[in-house]
């Protein structure tokens, strides 16, 4: 298994790639059991997904998937609110490996596009977590309060626009804004 | 300015600490998960004002499917004994949909609409109009419902509508009668657990419900006072029981109080 993860890691040396092992999200609007397991089996509902661990209190679930599969955050959040609520937070383990930070950079990242919000330059390595700040991850307080973080449109919209052009994105693919915790 | 009312409608009921809102014998604004399927029986027995010795039992099986995370529709199809044996008298459709939702962490207010459309053969015997098992007609409404922590409060309003019912069974009183107002308020309790620790613990609410009805020709109305126990089972099945009496009873209904007695199971991610 370490011989695996070495050879992946290796693998993903070479371009300074990232792999997201663990997704904890919190889901809001719901105190009861019955709400919870309807979110619970809405999210084991998708292919990719191992196993749901799910506090009912805290309404989080910690979400693992299965070996090298790729995770979508958009998906997962239909799931919960599929289920009838709403994300209210949504963080990631993410296994980085040599991969350059930048603020205000976006990131072609795991399958995905990432726009970090905060966070000195430097250079990630190892599992970190990130946050994702987009509309509808975050309360409506805190989604209008960040943004004070960045003047670029595609934080609005969620998706690149001219602002990211200079990164080699395309006009309209997804971009998800996070933070380093 | 929702705060302070929802707060002073709490500090009304006397409840501040924590409820539910699967409501008995109202739906509230929140809707079922999208592609979930559940089935449901709903029992009531209702003791005749004529000859109080004498029950009418009405059954009614339900099949509720969440078409999308907005949007809920129901089948009922109904049963009842008040004539002569256990027969099927008729059917409705009731369809919901949230059209507005703010949610926080263990909090939510929701509103939706709603509309039933109802077909039944028995004899038209009461002025007060019951879509939901005695009256053929169309049904519709809002419904608005605050969530907070463990406590729950809901109120509805609709237009209610009654047409003849089937097999020659003419709506029997003046056509004016024929349109009334429904309205309704709910709160809910979350009693147990006191802390949840998985999906198997049993969860009991209790709820207090007024189920109110004007006749907007007539004026006449009648207001039920309907506390019910509800319990969860394995997050998946539910068990209610409740009872409903008049406290205003001008508008007349042939049976107008008694008991309930509803089943309900629900499976997730059915389609």
């Amino acid at each position: 298994m370490k011989k695996l993860f070495f050879i992946i890691a290796v693998l993903m040396a070479a371009n300074g790639q990232a792999q997201i092992t663990k997704v904890s999200l919190q889901a809001s609007g719901l105190t009861c059991s019955m709400c919870s397991n309807a979110i619970n089996k809405s999210l084991k509902s998708l292919d990719n997904v191992e196993k749901v661990m799910s506090n009912i209190s805290t309404s989080t679930f910690e979400i693992s998937f299965k070996n090298n599969a790729a995770v979508n955050f958009d998906e997962l959040k239909k799931k919960v609110e599929d289920a009838g609520f709403f994300v209210s937070k949504l963080t990631a383990d993410v296994f980085f490996n040599n991969v350059k930070l930048l603020k205000d950079e976006h990131l072609p990242f795991a399958g995905m596009n990432l726009h970090f919000l905060n966070g000195k330059e430097q250079t990630l390595n190892g599992v970190q977590q990130i946050q994702v700040l987009d509309k509808g991850y975050v309360s409506s307080k805190i989604y209008k309060k960040n943004s004070s973080l960045t003047p670029m449109d595609c934080y609005k919209t969620g998706v690149a626009a001219a602002c990211c052009a200079s990164s080699g994105m395309i006009a309209g693919s997804r971009m998800y804004h996070v933070t380093l915790l | 300015m929702r705060t302070i009312l929802f707060n002073t409608l709490l500090c009304f009921l006397g409840m501040y600490a924590q409820g539910q809102e699967l409501y008995v014998y109202t739906e509230p604004a929140s809707n079922m998960a999208a592609k979930s399927i559940g089935f449901r029986l709903t029992n009531s027995l209702m003791q005749q004002v004529s000859n109080k010795e004498q029950y009418n039992f009405h059954s009614v099986p339900e099949l509720m499917i969440g078409i999308s995370k907005k949007s809920m529709l129901h089948g009922q199809v109904f049963l009842s004994n008040r004539n002569t044996k256990l027969i099927t008298e008729g059917g409705a459709l009731y369809y919901k949909y949230r059209f507005f939702s703010v949610d926080e962490v263990n909090k939510h207010f929701r509103m939706a609409a709603y509309t039933r459309l109802s077909y039944n053969t028995s004899d038209v015997h009461q002025p007060a109009i019951d879509l939901f098992g005695h009256n053929s007609g169309v049904e519709t409404g809002v419904i608005a419902t605050q969530l907070i922590k463990k406590v729950a409060l809901s109120a509805s309003l609709a237009h209610m509508y009654a047409a003849d019912n089937g097999k020659g069974n003419k709506f029997i009183y003046a056509n004016n009668n024929r349109n009334a107002v429904g309205y309704t308020l709910s709160v809910g309790k979350l009693m147990l657990p006191k802390t949840y620790t998985s999906y198997n613990q049993t969860n009991m609410n209790l709820m207090v419900e007024m189920l109110g009805q004007t006749n907007w020709e007539t004026g006449s109305s009648f207001l039920d006072l309907a506390p019910s126990v509800q319990l969860i089972l394995f997050s998946k099945v539910r068990i209610d029981v409740g009872y409903r009496f008049p406290m205003i009873n001008d508008l007349k209904r042939t049976a107008d109080r008694g008991f309930l007695l509803r089943l309900e199971y629900n499976i997730f991610n059915a389609f």
